[in-house]
């Protein structure tokens, strides 16, 4: 099966993040989890479900990777990612876990 | 043009070879005009050679290229520069000329043509024609070979043309140092302008010169220019690089024709280069990266940066928090600042990862702040004092258990005091890392605090038999850990006493690190006494015996089997040890360490199957592991979670796995260790 150039990732409450595959890539447990030898669910069909963490942690999270992607080989002055910081602590969480 | 350029240099050189201006050279010579004659001043010398120039023209080349007259005229002007020395005169000014007309518009090859002239034109002066002779017949060679490689390169010849200019760059740099070694490089000059010569001397016929001209260009010391026998492309032989021969007629082959063949020294030399630009770029793209900060930076950071906003969320449960604080601790960003986003009356527990950073008013906030603590767990508390100790010993009143690891400020009577009021609440007490810690306070803690269940001791330096009395009336412990003491201050005798008092009452014991320990522990007293024992760890233990670990556990009937076994680094322990094991625990087994048990052998490992429940398994430097092993090993257990491998050489990436089992330390894997 041809890999697709999209994943989804799933929040907790069931809100779905469609995102390239590459920017997801950009967290070393989603690599992983694409990445693994096994047929697993997530490597075959892209879709994986992130059972502790809330869809408002799931889209900073993908803001991040996008964030990352753009200024990753970029020379100029790169912006501040902004963090709420109600959500910090969650987000320091979901970061820990997706190694991000 | 560039011919009649080669014909003025080459009628010099070679006497023998007359080619269109050789007729030129000799009726100047008989006018008495030579070119070597340092007399005539540049301006004089000059306008001849631009008149043959314009000669030769109408003669041999009708159709030469438009750009040829603006190149004779640009050639005319580098002849005022080289008028203010004029000792190097007619060499020099056809020096000039020379890559001027070939390369046209090249004004970088123009200087680099003049360099050329002015560094030869010493050695050239008195008597060209001989001196060139000399030295260009030996490398003359024979007119087959130039002929065939004659129409390589007229084929070639385009490409190379787009290249000369960069040709004649790298041969002026090299001719400084040439220069030294031999007097004749005058030549190198022609190199430059030779692949726009090929094409005339094909043309017209003229095979001689291309002949001169190449060996003249021959560099001596660096790289070599040289022709494929195979596909006649032109390649260069790098100094010091031996170029792939080919078999069929021994010719020299380029690294094209090399590479689809066989792999010459020449060729390995070449790729060598690039693995190394790319390892560099990576390190930059690294570089890169790190200066976008991770997100879990940004989010420690911004915790950090607004303690006063974060406080406000208390809604966190406490494992979160606990995960936070584990988090944060890892970063190093635990201070007396953060410290109070864990601070809370509601809170029973506490545990403090990595307390370096905390001051002591820090510490003694805690109290404050969570009066209701129960457990509190510190590690790396370096900077607790007797000050901070003696206020929890007041305002902590219901703490029931108590961590300190790395207490090195608190003194003996603090611990006293500590056990004296605490007293029968005192559940578990955990020390580790205190040097301090000595007989009179473990004597007050057990005459204290009676109902103590969990004692854990470690790095105590202290420590030695005597301290084992005062334990051994503990009567109701239930988990027994003495790590790591001092080598030889616990002796076996002392130890099997201790046992034998408190052994039936234990379900947890580790004796980790007491190197001194022999067999009788285990048979004299473990086996008899300990019959609630579920976790024995045994691991550093050093002298036990095969036949000590088989005699308690083949006869181990009084203990219905261990939850955890750890036999780490018992390196003497051979295989029926781990058969006892296996035979009498097995099934209850859940996690089982092996850890550097080299001795072992396939035979012993394939009983590892009888352990259907085991979900750890550390087999770490356990050399006969291999992917059959694991494989029966997986299939007989499925619980299975982890598997730790470091070290075990025999295990591939092969090796059976499933969903839900990880295996760490397998060759060739990649792993991040904070996953560990």
């Amino acid at each position: 099966m041809s890999e697709s150039e999209y994943v989804t990732l799933e929040s907790s409450d069931g809100f779905q993040f469609v995102i390239h595959r590459e920017v997801a890539m950009l967290s070393g447990t989603v690599k992983n989890m694409l990445s693994s030898p096994g047929h697993f669910t997530e490597s075959t069909e892209g879709v994986i479900q992130f059972r502790d963490i809330k869809a408002i942690i799931l889209e900073k999270v993908c803001q991040y990777w996008y964030y990352k992607a753009r200024h990753l080989n970029s020379v100029t002055e790169i912006p501040h990612f902004e963090i709420e910081p109600e959500y910090a602590l969650e987000t320091l969480m979901a970061a820990d876990f997706l190694d991000t | 043009m560039s011919r009649r350029n080669r014909g003025a240099a080459g009628t010099t050189f070679v006497n023998n070879v007359r080619g269109p201006t050789s007729a030129l050279t000799s009726f100047l010579n008989e006018r008495g005009i030579r070119r070597a004659n340092p007399a005539p001043a540049p301006p004089v010398a000059t306008p001849p050679e631009n008149q043959d120039d314009n000669e030769d023209n109408d003669d041999d080349e009708p159709a030469s290229p438009p750009n040829h007259t603006a190149s004779s005229s640009s050639s005319s002007t580098p002849a005022p520069a080289t008028s203010s020395r004029p000792t190097r005169t007619a060499r020099l000014t056809r020096g000039r000329n020379l890559p001027a007309r070939s390369t046209g518009v090249s004004q970088s090859n123009e200087a680099d043509g003049v360099d050329d002239g002015s560094d030869s034109s010493d050695s050239d002066e008195d008597d060209d024609s001989d001196s060139d002779n000399k030295n260009l017949i030996p490398i003359a060679i024979s007119a087959s070979t130039t002929r065939a490689v004659r129409t390589t390169r007229s084929r070639v010849a385009v490409v190379v043309a787009s290249s000369s200019s960069s040709n004649a760059v790298a041969s002026s740099s090299t001719a400084k140092a040439k220069a030294a070694a031999s007097k004749k490089r005058p030549r190198k000059k022609d190199a430059s302008d030779d692949s726009d010569d090929e094409d005339f001397h094909d043309i017209t016929g003229h095979i001689t010169r291309s002949n001169f001209s190449h060996k003249g260009r021959m560099p001596q010391g660096s790289n070599k220019i040289v022709f494929c026998s195979r596909c006649r492309a032109r390649f260069t032989i790098k100094a010091g690089t031996t170029p792939a021969v080919d078999e069929d007629d021994g010719g020299l082959l380029c690294p094209t024709c090399a590479g689809t063949e066989s792999p010459g020294p020449s060729k390995n030399a070449l790729p060598k280069a690039k693995p190394v630009k790319r390892a560099r770029r990576k390190a930059q793209k690294a570089e890169i990266e790190c200066q976008i900060p991770s997100l879990q930076d940004l989010c420690i950071q911004k915790i950090a940066n607004s303690i006063e906003d974060v406080e406000a969320f208390g809604d966190i449960s406490d494992l979160s928090l606990d995960k936070i604080c584990k988090i944060i601790s890892r970063n190093r960003s635990l201070n007396a600042d953060t410290l109070q986003l864990f601070l809370d009356s509601r809170h029973n527990e506490l545990t403090l990862y990595d307390c370096t950073d905390i001051t002591a008013v820090g510490l003694q906030n805690i109290a404050q702040f969570c009066p209701n603590l129960r457990s509190l767990k510190l590690k790396l508390c370096g900077r607790i004092t007797n000050e901070v100790m003696d206020y929890y010993i007041e305002h902590l009143t219901k703490l029931t258990s108590l961590m300190l690891i790395g207490p090195i400020l608190i003194l003996e009577h603090t611990y006293i005091t500590l056990f004296e009021t605490i007293g029968e609440r005192f559940e578990k007490f955990e020390l580790k890392g205190s040097s301090r810690f000595s007989l009179k306070a473990i004597k007050a803690l057990c005459d204290s605090c009676p109902n103590i269940t969990h004692l854990r001791l470690g790095d105590c330096n202290l420590m030695d038999d005597e301290w084992l009395e005062p334990i051994a009336g503990l009567t109701k412990l239930k988990s027994l850990r003495i790590r790591n003491p001092e080598p030889d201050k616990l002796t076996t005798p002392a130890v099997v006493k201790l046992i034998q008092v408190v052994g039936s009452g234990l379900e947890e014991l580790e004796l980790k690190g007491c190197n001194g320990l022999t067999d009788e522990v285990l048979v004299d007293a473990i086996r008899p006494c300990c019959v609630r024992v579920e976790r024995l760890n045994l691991s550093g233990c050093e002298e036990l015996t095969t036949d000590g670990v088989e005699a308690l556990f083949k006869e181990w009937s009084v203990n219905p089997g261990l939850a955890y076994v750890n036999l780490e680094n018992c390196v003497m322990l051979k295989d029926e040890a781990l058969m006892a094991v296996t035979e009498h625990s097995g099934d209850r087994l859940e996690e089982l360490n092996l850890s550097g048990m080299d001795e072992l052998t396939k035979d012993a490992l394939r009983t590892l199957t009888r352990c259907v429940n085991l979900i750890e398994l550390d087999a770490s430097w356990v050399r006969a592991m291999d992917d059959d092993t694991m494989e029966q090993l997986v299939d007989a257990a499925p619980r299975l979670a982890k598997v730790t491998v470091w070290g075990d050489h025999r295990l591939t990436e092969c090796c059976s796995s499933r969903k839900g089992l990880r295996v760490v330390g397998r060759e060739g894997d990649y792993v991040d260790l904070r996953f560990l």
